[in-house]
């Protein structure tokens, strides 16, 4: 028997001779059959995608769902009495209830559709900033926030007069959370962060974040774009008032993304956009409203797009968010390894992150950077990742990123490390 | 790497100006001032031009700023070829070079130098950085002081 077990553990060895990664968890080799973008050639050479935090491919099941929706489903939801009608309505609901689980909210009622985490965003400034805030109101935000977590709280400060304070960042270009603990007093109303950078990558402790705000009677929204995608995310555990996220970001189409807001105060809050569907009775000068979620849903929604992300969901979860967690950590750790073999490469952010890596090479500029490694079929994101105020911050004008998702290798990374090379000797640097 | 198209988007002459550009910096006096800006990847280009003493030549022009090896090296060589130029050729060569970047032809002799950009048309997301100095320059001479985006208002 001891022979035996010996035997099976050196064959073991001898069939894992490179992979640190466990072959049972290998999730890219297991799923990318299941991406038919990712088989393509650009430029003479396969592609490699690193442009996820920008937005994830889809699996087939995703856009047969889309398909599917059109082929035999399609009619406008919550109006019509006919079969059609009631069919799209329940697969609309039913991807409503598949997102409220994956997130653990309480009730699918706490969920509401909108095209995008921005539109998300700009739906509880406008709700609930205006009719809340007043002149001296503090509205707490971080220097890493996308814009899209920064505009809507400028207008909503214009409006109203309150004021917004910036957390700053640690020296290990994480967020500074004795600085936040030191902007906090009654006079916070609102905390907006961000849960994962798209810059930095770095994790924040939204969980104390939240605990802290709560105890001076501030509300939280957290914009968790990044987030969602790749890791579980529990609501309730984190106890925050609101979320967001894209669903183009988590394998599901454009045009739908969510918000998560706690029942009471999703009740509370004002509606944004006017029209039909988010009505209960109507008069020629007045309407009362619907009940929750629809009173947020102002007209006709995508609901092609809701349904397919409820297949997206379905397909994130079959995969499993920890098991997703785990692999991205992995080859994370090889994406550290990689580019810190390049010595002129400046990453920004604390070693402890998510999937993505932004970064400086010499003086070569992120354009012409990503020019270079499109010609070896390598997709990475140059620019300002839509946070330029941390990117003054850092005092750079722009950067490369290179982003990954669970159907990425190891075998994209040695692509990504390439081509970074021969950019180096391209420009000398 | 398809090295043949990168080498003539990076002819040698754009690598060199971006490394050591030879127009960087601000004219004495500063009679015309003008900063240009793409929204998209944050790039910006500040020119000065010194008129003449007709006040409608080009005496001097310069720039500061921060962008990519496409659109520093524009810069550099849209300055090189403007001195010494009055207002109403300035604005006509901005049209011949926009028309070499939709891949129109090319530049005539006296302009040849910058030809060296005429690569830059087969990659239509960069076509931008090499017009951010021109669009930059049309503004300054037509409507100073408003500050240009490549993004149309």
């Amino acid at each position: 028997m001891a022979t035996q077990t010996e035997g099976m553990e050196n064959l073991y060895r001898t069939t894992t001779p490179t992979a640190l990664v466990d072959p049972e968890l290998d999730l890219a080799a297991r799923v990318r059959p299941d991406f038919p973008l990712l088989d393509q050639t650009v430029n003479g050479h396969p592609l490699v995608y690193l442009d996820n935090a920008a937005t994830s491919q889809k699996p087939q099941v995703v856009l047969e769902a889309l398909a599917q929706y059109y082929r035999s489903d399609n009619a406008n939801v919550h109006r019509g009495v006919h079969t059609l009608s009631s069919r799209a309505t329940d697969a609309y609901e039913l991807a409503r209830e598949k997102i409220a689980r994956f997130v653990k909210a309480r009730s699918s009622q706490e969920i509401i559709y909108t095209r995008n985490a921005t539109e998300a965003i700009n739906l509880v400034a406008y709700s609930w900033g205006l009719s809340t805030l007043g002149p001296g109101d503090e509205i707490i935000l971080s220097v890493m926030e996308h814009h899209s977590n920064l505009i809507p709280w400028q207008l909503v400060a214009q409006k109203t007069g309150a004021v917004l304070r910036f957390v700053g960042l640690t020296p290990a270009e994480t967020l500074d959370l004795d600085h936040y603990r030191s902007l906090l007093s009654p006079k916070t109303r609102l905390v907006s962060l961000v849960q994962v950078s798209n810059t930095l990558g770095c994790i924040n402790p939204v969980q104390e974040v939240v605990r802290l705000a709560h105890a001076q009677g501030a509300r939280v929204l957290v914009d968790a774009c990044q987030g969602v995608p790749h890791m579980a995310i529990d609501v309730q555990a984190l106890d925050c008032d609101w979320l967001v996220a894209s669903g183009h970001k988590m394998c599901g189409p454009t045009g739908i993304g969510f918000l998560y807001g706690k029942l009471d105060l999703l009740r509370s809050m004002p509606p944004f956009l006017g029209g039909g569907e988010m009505i209960a009775d109507v008069f020629l000068d007045h309407a009362t409203y619907a009940d929750l979620p629809y009173r947020f849903e102002a007209g006709t929604p995508a609901i092609g797009e809701a349904v397919a992300l409820g297949a997206a969901v379905d397909y994130l979860q079959a995969l499993g968010m920890d098991q997703i967690h785990t692999y991205e950590v992995e080859l994370t750790a090889y994406l550290l390894a990689s580019l810190a073999k390049i010595p002129q490469l400046r990453l920004y952010g604390p070693p402890e992150r998510a999937a993505l890596a932004a970064f400086s090479f010499g003086t070569i500029h992120p354009h012409d950077l990503s020019t270079i490694l499109d010609q070896a079929g390598v997709a990475i994101r140059a620019g300002h990742h839509c946070t330029q105020p941390l990117h003054r911050h850092l005092r750079v004008q722009s950067t490369a990123r290179a982003s990954l998702y669970f159907y990425n290798t190891r075998a994209d990374i040695d692509a990504l490390i390439g081509a970074l090379e021969a950019a180096g000797e391209f420009f000398g640097v | 790497m398809t090295t043949g198209n990168l080498r003539n988007l990076y002819q040698q002459v754009i690598l060199e100006r971006y490394k050591k550009p030879r127009h960087r910096g601000k004219t004495d006096p500063v009679d015309c001032q003008q900063r240009g800006h793409n929204p998209s990847c944050g790039d910006t280009v500040e020119l000065t031009i010194a008129w003449d003493e007709t006040g409608e030549g080009i005496r001097d022009i310069r720039f500061e700023g921060e962008g990519c090896a496409i659109a520093l090296a524009s810069t550099d060589l849209m300055a090189e070829a403007l001195r010494g130029r009055d207002k109403t050729a300035a604005l006509a060569l901005v049209n011949q070079f926009q028309a070499m970047l939709r891949g129109e032809g090319e530049l005539p002799l006296e302009f040849r130098k910058l030809n060296v950009m005429q690569g830059v048309s087969q990659f239509p997301v960069r076509i931008k950085c090499a017009a951010l100095p021109w669009h930059t320059l049309k503004a300054a001479l037509t409507n100073p002081s408003q500050p240009v985006t490549t993004e149309a208002p």
